[in-house]
């Protein structure tokens, strides 16, 4: 059913949705304008990762944008909880992959960007890439 | 005191003499010079052993106890005179003289009869023998021998007569009820004894009471003959010499236990000697030996903790149950140690102060050193506790790099990217981008400090992830060996920052083009090890950084050391114990 995903996210007449999960307002409110920028509908804001699992589920957003850092369960486990649904995770961090070990190199997500570095273009490209 | 106790000696022994006579006078051929003398010779070592007894330790009872019991079995034989007021006197006595004897065998060691049943036991003796003897002499007409006292009749004083048959049923019954009932009785009591004694108090009363349960079965065995036929001449020499063995053994023993107590004291004195040579920690042994009390154990005051500790400064609580007595001692007024030890011990307070006072210096150097071992037992508590809380702090600080300023300054620059973008002026557009830059190498440089502060992958991930983070920022390859697996936060930080501060050397001074950190569990120890194969030459006095790392390895209870030839190479290893 692989075919039908790229077809209807680029669906000209819908925009496309994305979720954010992080524990900082300051930076949700940062990826919220970036993203709306770049013609994404924000659907949702979770601070842990419970709730943002909880949220992906029950707005099956086309992009998830994750912080790797969560309170509760690490923004890993919620990537690998997430691999067998349609949405596409883009884990975020304000440290560096090597930070995270080999854990990081097992994720299923999409691509990391480091959150300095964090820009439409970077998103735009990580995306077009994987479809 | 001591004239009274010669006079008793003079007199025993020269009633000794008369008893012997007597025998061999009136018994005629149911006794030989050789069983005469076997009865004299028990009772005089019951004397001399009460006298001794008696001059070494005056405020016992057992002294004068068991010389009673010596001149009473000596006055026993006077019965057998035909003089009618020696017999019907001597008679009562002679009967008694057992039950002195049975008392002076409970009454071991300390001269008194501590148990109920035991004190019973005597009284009731005692009594019951009284009236059985009385009723005897009261119903004995003289007209034939009386049956199992004597071979020959002899007078009563006060004997009014009446049937011959009532005398031989009071006899029986006293033979049944004193030698038989009553004698079982003392026998169960003296297992009891045994068996309830500690080990050390029954390596003490175990041949006394052992010789009394012989002579207390040799009465049982009597009482029996009461309703068989007498047994053959030959078993009755026998049981004879039973007796006679038994009723030796008794005074022996006591005398043997006596010598055994002076054997302890001369201890003390060897105990003094052997102190000025022990070392602290052997004081304890020497104390037990010289006590004879292989369960002893000694506790130490230690005033800071208002307590007591053991030898290694560790506190330790006094016991409290039955099975253990505590003897305190003191030194100049102040409380010093304390002596756990068997409570027959308790029996012989001389010789548990005099062990005390010989050892007090001994022991006051000991508690000393305990003293010093509880210092030095908190400061490595508090060396502990200043790195975990030196750690919690840096992951503190991390966390708080992260979660504030750096989040503030990564936001900024994720806004000022949105703001360029919808401005698209050329020249506002590269101010923007010029500004993103230098928050980017703010980020960077906070990204740094928060990682050397205390790296989260090492909270979040443990020992080997945060190695292979460090080694993967190395410039030149660095093999690496890490157990999977958590261990306990300080051991892992400490371990963490000996591999980060041996590198970070490496890649400053060492010139070198390969390294190998490893870090193994070995015998409840985590070694780590950093080896590179650059200029060698590495000092730990010098670099503060190697200090430091040695302080938080030592602070741990482990070993760091630098071997840095000058002819190349340098390997860092620290040892930390980790116990799980």
């Amino acid at each position: 059913m692989v075919v039908f995903g790229p077809f209807l996210c680029d669906h000209s007449n819908m925009r496309r949705t994305a979720l954010i999960v992080d524990d900082h307002a300051a930076f949700r409110a940062s990826a919220r304008t970036l993203l709306q920028d770049e013609g994404f509908q924000v659907v949702g804001e979770a601070e842990d990762g419970q709730s943002g699992l909880e949220l992906a589920r029950a707005l099956d957003p086309d992009l998830v944008l994750l912080d790797v850092a969560l309170p509760d369960l690490s923004g890993l486990e919620v990537a690998t909880q997430l691999a067998g649904s349609r949405s596409k995770v883009v884990l975020v961090s304000s440290r560096r992959p090597d930070d995270f070990g080999a854990r990081f190199r097992a994720t299923p997500a999409l691509g990391f960007i480091s959150k300095d570095e964090l820009s439409g273009a970077m998103l735009v490209q990580l995306l077009e890439e994987s479809s | 005191m001591k004239t009274l106790r010669l006079a008793l000696l003079a007199a025993g022994l020269a009633l000794g003499v008369i008893a012997y006579r007597v025998q061999i006078h009136n018994l005629g051929p149911y006794t030989s010079p050789a069983r005469s003398w076997a009865i004299v010779i028990g009772a005089w070592l019951f004397l001399v052993a009460g006298l001794v007894a008696w001059s070494r330790r005056p405020s016992n009872r057992l002294g004068p106890l068991m010389t009673a019991a010596g001149i009473a079995l000596l006055l026993r034989q006077l019965r057998y005179s035909h003089d009618a007021f020696l017999f019907t006197v001597f008679f009562v006595v002679g009967e008694l003289s057992y039950w002195i004897v049975a008392h002076a065998v409970f009454a071991y060691p300390s001269g008194r009869i501590t148990d109920r049943l035991e004190r019973a036991l005597i009284k009731v003796g005692y009594t019951v023998t009284f009236l059985f003897t009385i009723a005897i002499l009261l119903l004995y007409d003289g007209s034939r021998p009386l049956r199992f006292f004597d071979p020959t009749p002899r007078d009563s004083l006060i004997s009014v007569g009446g049937s011959g048959n009532a005398a031989i049923t009071v006899q029986k019954a006293f033979v049944i009820v004193v030698w038989g009932v009553l004698a079982v009785a003392a026998i169960v009591l003296l297992v009891r004894k045994l068996v309830l004694a500690t080990p050390r108090a029954r390596r003490i009363l175990a041949p006394l009471l052992l010789a009394a349960i012989t002579v207390g079965l040799r009465a049982v065995f009597e009482s029996v003959f009461t309703f068989a036929e007498r047994p053959s001449a030959i078993l009755y020499e026998y049981l004879f010499w039973w007796q006679i063995a038994a009723f030796i053994a008794l005074p022996l023993a006591l005398l043997a236990g006596l010598l055994r107590a002076r054997l302890a004291r001369a201890g003390v004195g060897d105990l003094v000697l052997e102190l000025e040579r022990t070392p602290p920690q052997g004081i304890r042994d020497a104390l037990s030996r010289a006590l004879d009390d292989p369960t002893l154990e000694v506790l130490f005051w230690l005033p800071e903790r208002n307590g007591f500790g053991d030898a290694a400064g560790r506190s330790a609580e006094l016991p409290t149950d039955s099975n253990r007595t505590v003897t305190r001692l003191q030194h100049e007024g102040e409380p010093l140690a304390a002596l756990v030890h068997d409570p027959s011990l308790l029996e012989e307070p001389k010789l548990v102060s005099a062990a005390g006072a010989a050892a007090s210096l001994a022991l006051e150097n000991a508690r000393l050193h305990a003293e010093t071992r509880a210092q030095l037992e908190q400061v490595r508590e508090s060396r502990v506790r200043i790195v975990e809380t030196a750690d919690e702090e840096r992951r503190r600080i991390e966390r708080d790099i992260h979660d504030g300023a750096q989040q503030r300054l990564v936001a900024l620059a994720v806004q000022l990217r949105s703001a360029q973008r919808r401005l698209r002026d050329p020249e506002i557009d590269s101010l923007l981008a010029a500004t993103v830059k230098e928050l980017q190498v703010a980020v960077e440089e906070l990204r740094e400090l928060a990682r050397g502060v205390h790296p989260a992958i090492l909270t979040e991930d443990g020992l080997a992830a945060a190695l292979e983070s460090l080694v993967s920022r190395i410039p030149f390859p660095v093999d690496l060996d890490a157990p999977e697996g958590r261990l306990p936060a300080q051991v892992e930080a400490t371990a963490y920052f000996v591999a980060c501060e041996a590198l970070a050397n490496v890649v400053k001074h060492a010139r070198a083009s390969t390294a190998t950190v490893r870090a193994v569990r070995r015998n409840g120890l985590l070694v780590v090890e950093v080896e590179d194969d650059g200029i060698g030459g590495a000092v730990a006095e010098n670099g503060s950084g190697l200090r430091g790392l040695a302080d938080r390895v030592e602070a741990l209870g482990g070993r760091f050391r630098v071997e840095s030839p000058a002819e190349g190479g340098t390997r860092i290893v620290g040892e930390i114990p980790c116990a799980s």
